[in-house]
């Protein structure tokens, strides 16, 4: 019994575990010795999905620290990621209080806002307070490929959380 | 027409202000605080930029053992080849390409200069290079904006900002940050560098501009410049920051360098202890 709890704890924390583990590790989603193009947000897509599915697993408090610890590894200015990361979770926070049921093509189109939201935040920020020059071609590629990729891991993380969480929405 | 407002405004304060049983913090208040941490350090305050370098430290540290795993394979390739013996030979073999390299790019820049007495001129302030420092690069996460290394000497060796790091004598890129046990390398690639860089017979002078891409393209050329392929560039060192000389990479028929040096493949690199005459970045 007590090893079945520990083991649901277990499976519960893999999102945020997930989420610090992209954010701290040298391990990227950005494919760029494959396809010079290709980058992704793969946390963001974490975040908005287990927010809209199961907001007790991904706690703001984790979201803005795991924010924070990203900034130190890419070398971004401190507080940008985790504004950024909390947009996110405060759009998510909303659909969710205003929609009963939703499906894929719902949680796609309201990631395309949270998305658009986040980023406008991002390199607004980075742009008018902060030295760094950012391409906006990238941004594009960016924006462009986490939404594009985004129902392959809603089909992923729906199956995750089926398999080792249980089926039932927030 | 009221209703569906009330339920907009239920909804938004709902989303930025409610704690479930397991949060501790609204967004709302995470946001205020992401926002304060963040002018915080775009200004610059001495406290924040303290504080900062020690989370650097830190982060860069644990970083570097949470990457472990992805290192595990690189690990065993390495290991079996090891095991044929192939790694050793590999390695004496490289060196002495490496060193028959060196020579012949400095045949060519030295004889480009004896072309050009101006040139020689501008080349008399080589400063010396005999303080190096060898740093191992702790991550090189790449961002999709910024194209950065950390590695694992900082201010404690000596390291100050805007140095030049090289790898087998080839230019990386230069120190941006530095912390007491590690700092970041802006590399040649990343869309914030800028390097004076000189080439060809006529010793061209240019601006070698990173693009965010694999390969950095030259700019600010003489009018109607034809490029030709497999032209060494060097760097000038008008900058006071790059030692005149250093090699950088080929030129390509459509103006971007070919890097001698893949900033994707970096394991070790030197940082040079040269005493910039000014800060850039």
């Amino acid at each position: 019994m007590a090893k079945g709890n520990i083991l649901n704890r277990l499976f519960a924390s893999g999102p945020l575990i997930l989420l610090y583990y992209l954010s701290i590790s040298e391990v990227d989603t950005n494919l760029e010795k494959l396809f010079e193009i290709f980058s992704l947000n793969l946390q963001i897509i974490i975040i908005y999905f287990w927010i809209i599915k199961r907001p007790n697993l991904m706690g703001p408090g984790h979201i803005f620290f795991a924010g924070l610890i990203n900034d130190v590894v890419m070398g971004h200015p401190l507080g940008i990621s985790s504004l950024s990361y909390l947009v996110v979770c405060f759009v998510g926070n909303y659909v969710r209080n205003k929609s009963v049921n939703t499906t894929i093509a719902s949680d796609w189109f309201t990631f395309l806002i949270a998305l658009l939201f986040a980023n406008l935040l991002f390199f607004s920020l980075l742009n008018n307070f902060s030295d760094v020059a950012i391409s906006y071609a990238k941004i594009g590629y960016n924006t462009f490929f986490t939404l594009f990729l985004f129902p392959v891991f809603w089909f992923l993380f729906q199956l995750y959380q089926v398999s080792f969480i249980g089926a039932q929405d927030a | 027409m009221s209703v569906s407002r009330d339920d907009f405004s239920i909804a938004f304060r709902s989303a930025l202000l409610q704690r479930g049983a397991t949060q501790k913090f609204s967004i709302l208040s995470l946001i205020i605080v992401a926002l304060v941490v963040f002018f915080l350090d775009v200004y610059g305050f001495t406290a924040v930029k303290t504080a900062r370098s020690f989370i650097n430290d830190i982060v860069y540290r644990v970083s570097y053992l949470a990457s472990a795993p992805t290192r595990l394979f690189p690990g065993i390739n390495q290991g079996i080849a090891g095991h044929f013996n192939l790694k050793k030979e590999n390695e004496e073999l490289r060196k002495v390409i490496e060193r028959y390299k060196a020579l012949d790019l400095n045949l060519e820049y030295i004889s480009n200069e004896n072309k050009n007495l101006k040139k020689v001129l501008d080349t008399e302030n080589i400063q010396s290079v005999s303080n190096v420092v060898l740093a191992k690069v702790l991550v090189d996460r790449n961002s999709p904006f910024l194209k950065s290394i950390i590695i694992n000497k900082g201010s404690k060796e000596g390291i100050i900002k805007g140095m030049p790091v090289t790898q087998n004598k080839y230019l990386v890129g230069r120190i941006v940050e530095t912390n007491y046990l590690s700092s970041r390398v802006l590399l040649l690639n990343d869309l914030n560098s800028r390097i004076p860089v000189t080439f060809d017979e006529k010793s061209t002078q240019a601006i070698l501009t990173g693009g965010g891409t694999r390969k950095p393209t030259l700019s600010y050329l003489p009018e109607d410049y034809l490029f030709v392929k497999d032209v060494t560039v060097f760097a000038s060192g008008k900058d006071g920051i790059f030692s005149a000389g250093t090699p950088i990479g080929k030129t390509e028929e459509n103006g971007e360098v070919k890097l001698f040096v893949d900033p994707n493949q970096l394991s070790f690199v030197t940082v040079n202890l040269i005493k910039p005459s000014k800060e850039i970045f």
